[in-house]
């Protein structure tokens, strides 16, 4: 696929998730809003249950800072992976199309995921710059510009190994008619495993080294870890590699899945 | 430009029993059937043809035309279009064929018609001077240049049809398959989309496949027909070969003068054809093509004929026949 025509794809696809203002203000504040007061009330109802100032070295400042962050990062990083946008076009038909095209069809698909940022970036943006300016977390914030500079590039990775997480999962609608219950599994175990229900440094020993050779950790909280300034240059170079792995590992998978499924294809509704 | 040589495609479909007891079972175990739908298949078709492929519905030509774009793996034979195996879906083969699908939507919805135009430019690289050319001189044909910046979403269906024709014909293809482009259009977006067809053809010259349900699209546009019945080749040549092979007979009708009705039955007509109506001061008989001279001219000895016609039966009827009938 040409730069040019991803470039083209991406430009669309932003102007299209734009064009829908009431979605966009709704997703925006609604979405943001719910997410960060359920986690909100649920902690501030911990702290003063336990009585004390820590929980397992988080303030409740802290800790909120954490969930801003991380869900922030989280939309960023996911764009439409999630959305079954694969899935649905194969089970649809609508695949066929992308058949005829001298294109590749995955690399189509994520400039449109890029494209459908645009909302989560200016949320990222403005929602970021406030929480950072009310929230005062000494201990949890360390941010510099440096950590967030280093937190783009661990963004840009994790985007592309979510989006490459879900593919195959996808492409699973060229055997099974519904894979929805699939990708939901999918999507609550990459938010558990990811950081994004609960920081993961309170996780047991044992799991958080088991999950560090996962690809989930990578996706949400070493991004998230990396901003504040908890992660230094050897565990931030550290992720970006078993990102990596894990892309080139999905890759194959994909292409193993794909080449299947293609022959499978039937083209409905023509 | 399109070499078809014992084509074959099978489907393998679930089978479920009936009722609650058959879907708890399907949660377990489910039976496959093996379904054939195109049966060894063979045809060519050259630059600049034009040929209309025929069937009943689930005969298998829509299965052929999957096949040929590269949707769909065959199951055996060969195929080859532009010298390329469709399936394949090499990048040179895909830049020079066009599918149009009357029950498909291809342009993206949410988007006005020319910025799907701006984006297929940029799949198919399309040189800016022709990406022009073609544009300007398709909306002028198909008279839809006030709609280019309209969502695809708001368009009506005839409009939405002429934009996928556009879409699909902005690279020059050198090879057109046309999945029933006119199906759900009122008689005048067909029309107009037949006049374009036509005019497209004679100019451009692509070999093109089409599929239809409407015997005037075929009437219009095609020479030659290509008919498929449960997935096997029965008929290819020329339509008007389809009356003289399918249709050995004319419909002969005579209207009579007042009060001769009471003459018919001894006129001996069993003798010219087939009597397939009588009465009302008129009658018509089904007459053997080679004797229907000879015989319409006894019949107006025999009877007192005040007018005589002499007409093909409807081809659609014919094709419908031949696309129905059981394989024995």
């Amino acid at each position: 696929m040409s730069p040019r025509l991803f470039l083209h794809v991406l430009s669309l696809e932003a102007r299209k998730s734009m064009s829908y203002r009431v979605d966009f203000w709704l997703n925006t504040i609604v979405g943001f809003a719910i997410s960060v007061g359920y986690v909100t009330f649920l902690w501030l109802s911990i702290y003063a249950q336990s009585g004390e100032e820590f929980v397992e070295g988080f303030t409740l400042p802290g800790l909120i800072l954490y969930y801003v962050l991380i869900f922030l990062i989280a939309r960023i990083v996911t764009g439409n992976s999630q959305s079954g946008i694969v899935s649905g076009e194969i089970y649809e038909g609508r695949y066929t199309k992308f058949l005829l095209y001298p294109t590749r069809y995955l690399p189509f698909k994520y400039a449109e995921n890029l494209g459908s940022l645009v909302p989560s970036l200016i949320q990222a943006v403005v929602f970021g710059f406030v929480a950072l300016t009310l929230i005062h977390a000494p201990g949890v914030n360390n941010m510099t510009a440096g950590t967030l500079a280093m937190a783009v590039v661990s963004v840009a990775m994790a985007s592309v190994l979510l989006f490459l997480l879900f593919v195959p999962l996808q492409g699973v609608a060229f055997w099974a008619d519904n894979v929805w219950s699939l990708y939901v599994m999918l999507r609550m175990v990459c938010a558990f495993l990811g950081g994004q229900m609960l920081p993961l440094s309170l996780f047991p020993d044992w799991a958080q080294t088991v999950l560090a050779w996962t690809p989930f950790p990578y996706l949400f909280y070493v991004p998230t870890q990396v901003a504040l300034g908890n992660l230094g240059p050897l565990e931030w170079a550290r992720g970006l590699v078993m990102a990596g792995v894990w892309c080139a590992v999905m890759a194959g998978v994909i292409r193993a899945v794909w080449m299947r499924g293609e022959r499978r294809y039937t083209g409905v509704g023509i | 430009m399109i070499t078809v040589n014992e084509l074959r495609k099978s489907f393998f479909v679930h089978k479920k029993a009936p009722g609650f007891w058959g879907s708890v079972k399907s949660l377990v175990r489910r039976e496959q059937i093996e379904k054939e739908a195109v049966r060894g298949v063979s045809f060519e078709i050259g630059e600049g043809e034009i040929v209309g492929l025929l069937g009943a519905n689930g005969a298998g030509k829509t299965t052929v035309v999957k096949m040929l774009a590269g949707i769909i793996h065959p199951s055996g034979g060969e195929a080859r279009v532009l010298g390329h195996v469709p399936h394949e879906r090499d990048d040179r083969f895909r830049s020079q064929i066009a599918l149009i699908m009357g029950q498909k939507a291809q342009l993206w919805w949410d988007l006005p018609a020319a910025d799907c135009f701006l984006l297929l430019k940029e799949i198919y690289r399309i040189p800016d001077e022709r990406f022009r050319e073609n544009l300007d001189h398709l909306t002028d044909v198909l008279g839809v240049h006030d709609y280019l910046n309209v969502q695809v979403r708001r368009l009506s269906l005839g409009e939405r049809m002429k934009m996928e024709l556009i879409a699909a014909l902005l690279h020059d293809p050198r090879v057109v398959f046309l999945d029933e482009p006119t199906i759900g259009l009122d008689l005048s977006a067909q029309r107009a989309i037949r006049e374009f067809l036509t005019e497209y053809q004679q100019t451009r010259r692509p070999a093109t496949i089409l599929t239809s349900h409407y015997m005037e699209d075929i009437e219009h546009l095609c020479r030659r027909i290509i008919i498929i019945r449960e997935g096997e080749l029965v008929y290819d040549g020329l339509l008007e070969d389809v009356m003289r092979t399918y249709a050995p007979r004319k419909v002969v009708t005579a209207t009579l003068a007042e009060g001769a009705d009471g003459r018919v039955a001894e006129a001996g007509l069993g003798e010219l054809g087939e009597v397939t109506d009588a009465g009302g001061g008129r009658v018509r008989l089904l007459m053997a093509r080679s004797d229907v001279a000879r015989n319409a001219a006894r019949l107006m000895d025999v009877l007192p004929v005040i007018d005589l016609t002499i007409e093909e039966p409807d081809v659609g009827q014919v094709i419908e026949n031949i696309m129905t009938a059981r394989r024995s």
